[in-house]
């Protein structure tokens, strides 16, 4: 007994530098946030007045939050599909090979460890209208007759963002997926094999079953991420054209440092969280169902 | 040989030559922007408004390397860069390392669900700390100083560090250490002879994963910087785009600067990524 409370209290002697640290770093202005959302800032006199729910009324209210909000969804869903389909298909090829498996692996692996500065960087560069070499190819090639605005135009921006972004980010659902391929039973495919089974069939009825916990992870850390992006559309189009680009994240920096509306801000940035508290909820539910069901 | 197997057989040497096609294809698509930006780098500045575009220039030239290498703003906050960074790892794994090996290595109750719980902090989106560090660094007066910025990014960092490091402890047979025991070390020499000594390749990747993390930063760095004080050097690349006339032969001679310390850790890395089953990755 007294050996246990002895055990315990080292255990967390030691973590107690880092548990401070957390407390201040994390903790504290994770809390703070949450207070500063139902107050106002007036940045005239540097004052602070409790207004209640009005930060989050006023939100309800406001046409671009509602733009950021649908903005935001077209950015999640746009990424996560593109982002699995890319990085399922990359996992499967990698998985059915074995020469040069490392060196592919390797080589995309790069855009997960590049910088979001340099990334964005190259596909300004890439996208730019006149010095672009995207433009330059297509114009060779004959596929357009004159250069096209990627970044500038809104109904291109986004897309083009998004495709960007999944360059960025395919890396983490490929080797997600290829981990979880790592489990599917060779006994078992090649039981469904000597069945008869064609490839597709294979993969419905032996991969698909084994890899979708992996599938659903996948998912999860793409959206959380996908709805925490920031670097990428604030260098290459600023929340624009005409704020077709302006996802939370951008719309929250507008109403913090332009506007100066902490409160709001901080209001807005609940809502963000919310949204990826419930898909977090919702991949726990999904997980707990696949468990209910093997 | 029945004719049925034969074709089976074309079929599936096609369906291999098909996946090395589009692994190759992935492989370029992934390639080509750093290599682009490799190119522009070295092209002198007259032949980037020549259309149709020059691809493979026949004057290759320093110029642009020399053009960011001369510029004081990009210097200091290379240095900035630097210093933001090392302080950062050190501070990481100074208090992730004992952390991780208190709540794994010491049996105490709860330690695993305390270092989910420590993880799932990664998941908060980084606007919910905007306006909160923003106050907090203003009232410390710490806006546009090197520690201001180690204060924010250490929350980045160390949830990330710590699970890394409990990973690489956890794997440790607890047989040795228990054997270190019996032979009479004690706590300490048990901690720096056993454990320590066989984490070494995990707590090297941890260290270099908050170097990167912190190198590449950006977020951060352009709400908390806003004089060359303490910018670092992404918040420079940011500052080249918003000239009115924009310098690009610089820029992308800085963004090389900028991406070659990622190649080693990257090479080191990736290995952890390969065996580890990408656990730990879970920020970019």
């Amino acid at each position: 007994m007294f050996k246990g409370r002895t055990k315990f209290i080292k255990g967390y002697l030691f973590a107690t530098p880092l548990l401070l640290v957390l407390a201040v770093a994390v903790l504290f202005p994770a809390l703070y946030n949450l207070g500063i959302a139902f107050y106002e800032y007036r940045p005239a006199n540097d004052a602070w007045k409790f207004v209640g729910l009005q930060n989050f009324s006023k939100l309800w209210s406001s046409p671009f939050f509602w733009n950021s909000f649908t903005v935001t969804l077209l950015w999640v869903a746009g990424n996560v599909c593109l982002q699995l389909v890319v990085g399922l298909a990359l996992a499967l090829a990698l998985n059915s090979i074995l020469r040069f498996r490392g060196i592919f692996s390797g080589i995309l692996l790069i855009p997960w460890i590049s910088s979001f500065v340099v990334v964005a960087i190259l596909f300004i560069w890439i996208y730019h209208p006149q010095l672009g070499v995207l433009n330059d190819i297509l114009l060779r090639l004959g596929v357009v007759e004159k250069p096209i605005a990627w970044l500038a135009s809104p109904g291109l921006a986004q897309l083009s963002l998004i495709l960007a972004n999944t360059w960025k980010f395919f890396p983490l659902v490929m080797i997600t997926l290829f981990a979880g391929l790592q489990d599917v039973s060779p006994e078992l495919l090649e039981a469904t094999q000597v069945d008869g089974a064609n490839r597709l069939e294979t993969f419905r009825m032996v991969v698909f079953p084994t890899i979708l916990p992996s599938i659903s992870t996948a998912v999860l850390l793409s959206t959380i991420w996908a709805y925490n992006s920031f670097t990428l559309p604030i260098i290459m189009t600023g929340g624009g054209p005409l704020r077709a680009t302006e996802i939370f994240g951008l719309y929250i920096f507008k109403l913090a440092f332009d506007a100066f509306d902490f409160g709001a801000a901080a209001a807005a940035s609940l809502v963000l969280f919310l949204q990826i508290l419930l898909v977090i909820v919702l991949y726990l539910r999904v997980v707990e169902r696949e468990k209910g069901v093997t | 040989m029945p004719p049925f197997v034969a074709s089976r057989r074309k079929r599936r040497r096609l369906g291999k030559g098909l996946i090395y096609l589009l692994l190759l294809s992935s492989s370029a698509v992934v390639i080509f922007p750093y290599l682009w930006m490799a190119l522009t780098s070295f092209k002198p500045i007259e032949e980037f408004f020549t259309y149709p575009l020059v691809w493979f220039t026949k004057n290759w030239t320093l110029s642009q390397y020399a053009g960011a290498l001369e510029d004081p703003k990009f210097l200091a906050a290379l240095r900035n860069s630097i210093l933001v960074s090392t302080i950062v790892t050190a501070v990481s794994l100074a208090l992730s390392i004992p952390a991780a090996y208190g709540l794994t290595r010491l049996r105490t109750p709860g330690g695993k669900p305390f270092l989910v719980a420590i993880l799932s902090s990664q998941f908060f989106p980084p606007m919910i700390f905007f306006v909160p560090f923003y106050i907090i660094l203003s009232k410390f007066q710490l806006l546009n100083t090197i520690s201001g910025l180690v204060f924010a990014y250490l929350s980045v960092t160390l949830p990330i560090c710590t699970w890394m490091v409990a990973t690489t402890f956890r794997n440790i047979p607890r047989e040795l250490e228990e054997a270190a025991r019996v032979d009479g070390c004690g706590d300490i020499r048990t901690i720096f002879e056993v454990v320590l000594r066989m984490s070494i390749p995990g707590i090297i990747t941890a260290g270099l994963f908050a170097f990167v993390l912190a190198w590449q930063e950006y977020i951060f760095a352009l709400l908390y910087t806003t004089t060359p004080a303490a910018q670092t050097a992404p918040v420079i690349l940011f500052y080249y785009l918003g000239q009115h006339q924009i310098d690009y032969g610089r820029l992308m001679a800085a963004a090389v600067l900028l991406s070659l310390p990622v190649i080693f850790p990257f090479v080191i890395m990736q290995r952890y990524f390969r065996q580890g089953r990408g656990e730990g990755s879970i920020k970019g």
